[in-house]
């Protein structure tokens, strides 16, 4: 089996590893490079547990071959993490920030927004995703934007909860 | 409010809670599954040479180079990878191991396989037929099988539940006898992470498991068995579940995890797809019920008769309980009053996917189809379906159904908060008319009533010289909370700050026993044995003179005194506690007339409980549980063809998602009697199971037709709106 | 097994020349990846290299052209939905984007890919058949137009051949002068593929008489349809009461459904009569 070797960046460093056949971002970023944070669900895009952030934006795991990962910007909850406990000194733009991810890894755990956490990391992402493009949003912008995020055990309850706590301690409204 | 939180929160918001498939060792090999495209046929030859020539390619085994036995939760009758015979579309046939996860899968779909397809039974009435084609050709010979030579040939397992006067007899005296029949497809648990496992068989001829299982010590006991060693050589390693409901109670692909280990002296890992997973692991049962209730001139309700024929599928490896059948059936109509009851649960083999347990299984099964009749005699009779469940509701003082001495039962109050809450709900969040009439609205109740079963466990502390304490526990904390339940009670009874009490979970050989997070049964026996626990750590504290210390220096003091010592409490809680649970659940829902399709507006759950250990956390089982009940009642059904699972992806397989949620109305009842110091009740099986009978009759009610198949999809209604001329 | 080797051109003559060139037919397109992503995973495709569009710059964009868009191949779904120009224009083409799958889908499908894609059940071709978009095909060996409607051939089967890229879909400007409507009926959930999607695009006059009317449903059959017999049916009356009905049943007779999980054919052929009404009744109630 022919091997071919990737460079990209991973949570603001450079790696490069071997890839193998129809080798996916999400487990070359499990297996080879052992950030097992990012987990994999669907293997179709559906149901968010794969989530990272790549060039700016959240994208499935699953569906992006590493070698078309190549050069790319990737961040994984890892970094995520990093990021919230100061360990990313040069972030560029765009990563939400690290008050932000502190305001949403909190909400998540005092609002019951996880049960067994297999969709955690992925709903950490979405929810940052979203709340540093938009971080007031609306109740129907929130499940529009989780929709593709799905989480068996909380009846999503416990995370919509989180997304207005965070919201609310990152933005906090103007009327009392 | 503030609140600190779960337990395991911050390792799983950090990513840094470590799952079975997350483990990787020095030089471990990845593993890939080739699986059998029929539902039954003898396996007439593999060739592996191809395979082979995959680079990176270390073992490619079929069921003849695996040396172990067949495995199983009772019965142990499911082999590691088939032999002669394969008997469902996905059983594991072969299985590789390679350097890599892409060469492993390479080189499984490059084993060749030679079938003789055999003639397929896929229906389980059809399957219990003496001339039906054999699934086993014995299978009361498999180690635990409970049933004999002389049963029809293809019966997993039949039971019966009967109790008061001769159900016949009263029915015949009935004026009123209401005859139906529902069915209940098979459904995916739905954990969002497939199976995975790690195993490793040591040079020694120990072996090491990591594995998304939430029974450890039973995995430990059912692995030693299989691979026919001594219980203490498989140590199974702490790791978090990736949820289970029911479906991560067995050994699943463990056995052939640790075959593959064992011929390669690597360690291997083995992480199935989720396909895979949807297609071939252990679904809900499927069901056909029949249900005859005999009501008197009263509208009272006199004899219950119940029967059920079952696909168990192509193995009854995946039941634990000892008449390997579901004891949810005996649940039914157990929240009235009625003279004669007689219930009859009947297992077939088929060659279809084998069956497991979900979340109260059986449970949904009966109640569908007992509250759906229940409404349909209510309809019948011209009585409010309400007002018809609180005239026949068993009280505090009444025997059950089968005769259980229930120390008190709390249906009445509990319909009436769910009454309220509902009426409260009333007009709010509804559309104008401006709809031009498509809506049609309607309202439905189901009730519900689980009993309370014991566990044994076992729980350790060991205080630190800084004042804190680590409590070890046997069992993960599969989401339902438990290492949190934990927490609390040590942080109570030791009046310690959270952040001083650190939950682990202890790997097989550091703690003793455990009968495993199920039946609802952990925070039973675990709060009492956390309680014991601490009880026992002062009494080690005063033995010391330390008593009138601050109690964390206390604890630093006995930590430096005696490193490394630790105390230890094991409570075994009887099985049959005469304690209940009531549930009942009104929905709000709107049909649209014109397309069938459903919305529940709202979902009004209303729960008999005692003390709360962790209000966020029972009412994050509450919630969780009824989403779940509303993907059984709308949208999930493991769809077969020729016995075939087609529905095998998430495209395919709906899981209710954040989008489409009604309101959730949650209002505890309290004041029941709980169990144990803290006087608790289980909560994780009990709002899951009445969701589909409360949405069924919401939507009998607004368009007056009667959906009796699981789920109410849109297309269900249409055609039974069709089929009345509605 | 072979490691794909991901190429990306930046020029279209250059994506072009690998498409048809020496190693002609070893590479596939590879635009966002969500239609053929999942294949490569399950090893139902091994392609030798994968050509990314991503850096051709004259396969992005959307401009207004004439009254109507111009909109490039490697536009992203997302983008689409909150385009400006797109939502002033057409707003139906924004609205649907914006429903397609879930927003990390949304982050990387293209426009070009969705269309090349051509699962019968999505979303955009209804809409822009409605619209009466076209499609530009380019090769080395020339350019095409065609009517969106006969770019698809079958489930998964369009007209494109193995060295022809999708470049550009263009809007035509009369389409800003009707109104178009798209319903999708995705009862499960959602997030799930319509069961029937049903688009709508009519030119009434200030007394509410049909002058245009164009009708396109997706899910009912191999290939988005359109559905000339009930446009026929609108033009030249008022948009309402039996008018509406007898397009819905053109539509209903016109239409091929299989079964599959979103519903039984006969299902599927009924929800399209019904939806046409709906969609019909509130373009003549937005009058
Ligand atoms: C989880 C999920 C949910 C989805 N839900 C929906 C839904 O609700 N509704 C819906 O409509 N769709 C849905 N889809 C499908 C989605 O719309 C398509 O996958 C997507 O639009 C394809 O675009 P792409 O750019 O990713 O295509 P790619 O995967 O990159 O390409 C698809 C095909 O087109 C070819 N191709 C791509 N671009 C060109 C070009 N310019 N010229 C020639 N050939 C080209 C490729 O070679 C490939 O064969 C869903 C997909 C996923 C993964
Ligand atoms: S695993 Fe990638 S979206 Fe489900
Ligand atoms: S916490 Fe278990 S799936 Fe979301």
């Amino acid at each position: 089996m022919s091997a071919r070797t990737v460079e990209l960046f991973v949570n603001g460093r450079r790696v490069q590893a071997p890839v193998e056949g129809a080798e996916f971002l999400a487990e070359f970023l499990r297996e080879r490079l052992g950030l097992a944070g990012t987990k994999v669900g669907c293997g179709i895009g559906a149901c968010g547990l794969c989530t990272v952030w790549m060039d700016g934006q959240v994208v499935s795991s699953c569906l992006v071959p590493a070698v078309v990962a190549a050069g790319r910007h990737v961040w994984t909850v890892e970094g995520l993490t990093d990021l919230a406990e100061g360990r990313v000194t040069d972030a560029p733009p765009g990563l939400p920030s690290p008050q932000l991810v502190q305001a949403v890894q909190r909400a998540f755990v005092q609002c019951e927004g996880l049960q067994c956490g297999i969709c955690t990391p992925g709903q950490v992402w979405a929810v940052c995703a979203l709340l540093s493009e938009e971080p007031r949003p609306s109740e129907e912008r929130v499940r529009e934007f989780l929709a593709g995020n799905l989480c068996r055990c909380t009846g999503y309850q416990g995370i919509l909860r989180a997304v207005r706590q965070a919201s609310e301690e990152w933005a906090p409204s103007e009327d009392p | 409010m503030r609140t600190v939180g779960r337990a395991d929160g911050w390792a799983k918001v950090t990513g840094r809670a470590a799952y079975a498939g997350d483990v990787r060792l020095p030089g471990m090999l990845y593993a890939a599954l080739v699986r059998s495209p029929h539902p039954h046929a003898r396996l007439l030859r593999v060739v592996k040479d191809a395979a082979w020539s995959v680079p990176g390619v270390c073992a490619v085994l079929t069921g003849e180079d695996v040396p172990y036995g067949t495995y199983g939760r009772r019965v142990r009758d499911m082999p590691v990878l088939a032999r002669e015979v394969v008997r469902f579309a996905g059983e594991r046939v072969a299985a590789v191991a390679a350097h890599s996860l892409q060469a492993a899968r390479e080189a499984a779909r490059r084993v060749e396989v030679h079938y003789e397809p055999l003639p397929a039974v896929l229906d389980p009435e059809e399957a219990l037929r003496p001339d039906a084609p054999r699934v086993h050709e014995a299978a009361w010979r498999y180690p635990g099988a409970v049933v004999g030579p002389d049963d029809p040939p293809n019966l997993q397992s039949r039971r019966v539940w009967q109790y008061g006067e001769d159900v016949d007899a009263v029915l015949s005296r009935c004026p009123y006898v209401f005859d139906e029949t529902y069915t209940i497809p098979a459904a995916h648990q739905g954990y969002l992470e497939p199976h995975a496992c790690v195993a490793w068989w040591k040079p020694d001829g120990s072996v090491e498991v990591w594995a998304s299982n939430k029974s450890p010590h039973r995995l430990r006991a059912q692995l030693a068995a299989c691979l026919g060693v001594p219980a203490d050589r498989v140590r199974v390693m702490p790791v978090y579940v990736g949820g289970d409901f029911g479906g991560k109670g067995s050994p699943m692909d463990v056995p052939v995890c640790v075959a593959l280990s064992q011929a390669t002296g690597r360690p291997v890992k083995l992480v199935v797809d989720y396909e895979e997973d949807l297609t071939a692991a252990n679904p809900r049962h499927s069901a056909v019920v029949r249900v005859r209730l005999g009501v008197d001139g009263e509208g009272r309700m006199q004899a219950l008769d119940v029967r059920a024929v079952v696909d168990g599928g192509a193995y009854a490896a995946f039941k634990p309980v000892e008449h390997v059948n579901l004891n949810g059936f005996a649940e039914a109509g157990n929240t009235y009053r009625i003279r004669a009851v007689r219930i009859e649960s009947l297992i077939a083999y088929t060659n279809t996917v084998p069956r497991g347990h979900m979340r109260s299984p059986g449970s949904l099964e009966a109640n569908f189809a007992v509250e759906s009749t229940v409404d349909v005699a209510a309809r019948a009779l011209r009585l409010d379906p309400l007002e018809f469940r609180l005239r026949n509701v068993l009280r505090t003082g009444d025997r059950g159904t089968l005769g259980e001495p229930w120390m008190e039962v709390r249906g009445e109050e509990v319909a009436r908060a769910a009454l309220a809450a509902l009426r409260e709900g009333e007009g709010a969040g509804e559309e104008s008319t401006a709809d031009g009439g498509r809506w049609a609205r309607g309202v439905g109740f189901a009730f519900y009533c689980r009993a309370a079963h014991g566990g044994e466990t076992e729980v350790e502390l060991r205080p630190q010289p800084d004042g804190s304490v680590v409590v070890r526990v046997p069992f993960p904390d599969q989401g339902g909370g438990q290492h949190t339940v934990v927490r609390n009670v040590v942080q109570r009874e030791l009046a310690l700050p959270a952040e001083a009490v650190w939950v682990q979970q202890a790997d097989t050989e550091e703690l003793g026993t455990d009968s495993g997070v199920g039946g609802s049964r952990v925070s039973l026996t675990a709060s009492a044995a956390a309680a014991q626990a601490c009880a026992q750590l002062r009494e080690r504290l005063r033995q010391e003179g330390l008593e009138g210390w601050e109690l964390r220096a206390a604890l630093a003091e006995l930590a430096r005194r005696r490193p490394g010592e630790s105390v230890r409490a094991q409570v075994k809680v009887d099985e049959e506690l005469w304690m209940n649970s009531f549930c009942v659940q009104a929905a709000r829902v709107r049909v649209d007339r014109d397309t069938g399709e459903v919305r529940v507006d709202e979902l009004v759950t209303a729960l008999d409980v005692a003390g709360v250990l962790n209000p966020p956390s029972h009412r994050a089982q509450v919630e969780g549980g009824v989403v779940m009940g509303l993907g059984s009642a709308l949208c999930e059904e493991v769809v077969m063809e020729d016995g075939r699972v087609v529905s095998g992806n998430l495209h395919e397989y709906r899981l209710p998602s954040v989008s489409t949620l009604p309101r959730l109305r949650v209002v505890l009842v309290p004041g029941g009697r709980g169990w144990g110091p803290y006087g608790v009740k289980p909560v994780g099986e009990m709002t899951n199971v009445a969701v589909a009978a409360a949405v069924a009759n919401a939507v009998a009610d607004a368009v007056g037709v009667r959906v009796r198949r699981l789920p109410i999809s849109a297309e269900a209604v249409y055609r039974a709106m069709q089929e009345a001329g509605r | 097994m072979k490691t794909p080797e991901y190429v990306t051109p930046t020029t279209l003559r250059e994506a072009l020349e690998l498409l048809s060139g020496a190693g002609g037919g070893e590479a596939v397109v590879w635009a966002g990846g969500t239609g053929l992503g999942p294949l490569l995973r399950r090893g139902l495709a091994s392609p030798a290299v994968l050509l990314g569009l991503e850096k051709v710059g004259e396969l992005g964009g959307v401009q207004p052209a004439d009254g109507g868009l111009r909109l490039g191949a490697t536009v992203r779904l997302r983008d689409l939905q909150r385009s400006p120009v797109v939502a002033a224009r057409v707003p139906a083409l924004a609205d649907a984007a914006g429903r397609v799958g879930n927003v990390r889908v949304r982050s990387l499908a293209t426009l070009g890919g969705h269309l090349c894609h051509a699962d019968p059940a999505q979303d955009l071709p209804p809409v822009l058949v409605a619209l009466g978009a076209r499609v530009c095909l380019v090769s080395l060996r020339g350019t095409r137009v065609l009517p969106l409607e006969e770019f698809f051939v079958g489930p998964l089967q369009t007209v494109l051949s193995p060295e022809e890229l999708l470049t550009e879909v263009w809007v035509p400007g009369e389409s800003a002068s009707r109104n178009t409507v798209y319903a999708r009926f995705a009862p499960r959930s959602p997030e799930d593929y319509p069961t029937v999607g049903v688009a709508v695009s009519v030119r009434l006059d200030p007394d509410g008489v049909c002058q245009e009317a164009r009708v396109a449903v997706g899910g009912a059959g191999p290939t988005v349809l359109r559905i000339t017999a009930a446009e026929q049916a609108l033009v030249g009356g008022v948009l309402a009461g039996q008018r509406i009905r007898d397009a819905a049943r053109e539509v209903e007779a016109a239409v091929d459904p299989w079964d599959d999980s979103r519903g039984s054919a006969e299902y599927k052929r009924a929800m399209a009569r019904v939806w046409t009404e709906r969609v019909l009744q509130k373009l003549a109630d937005e009058v």
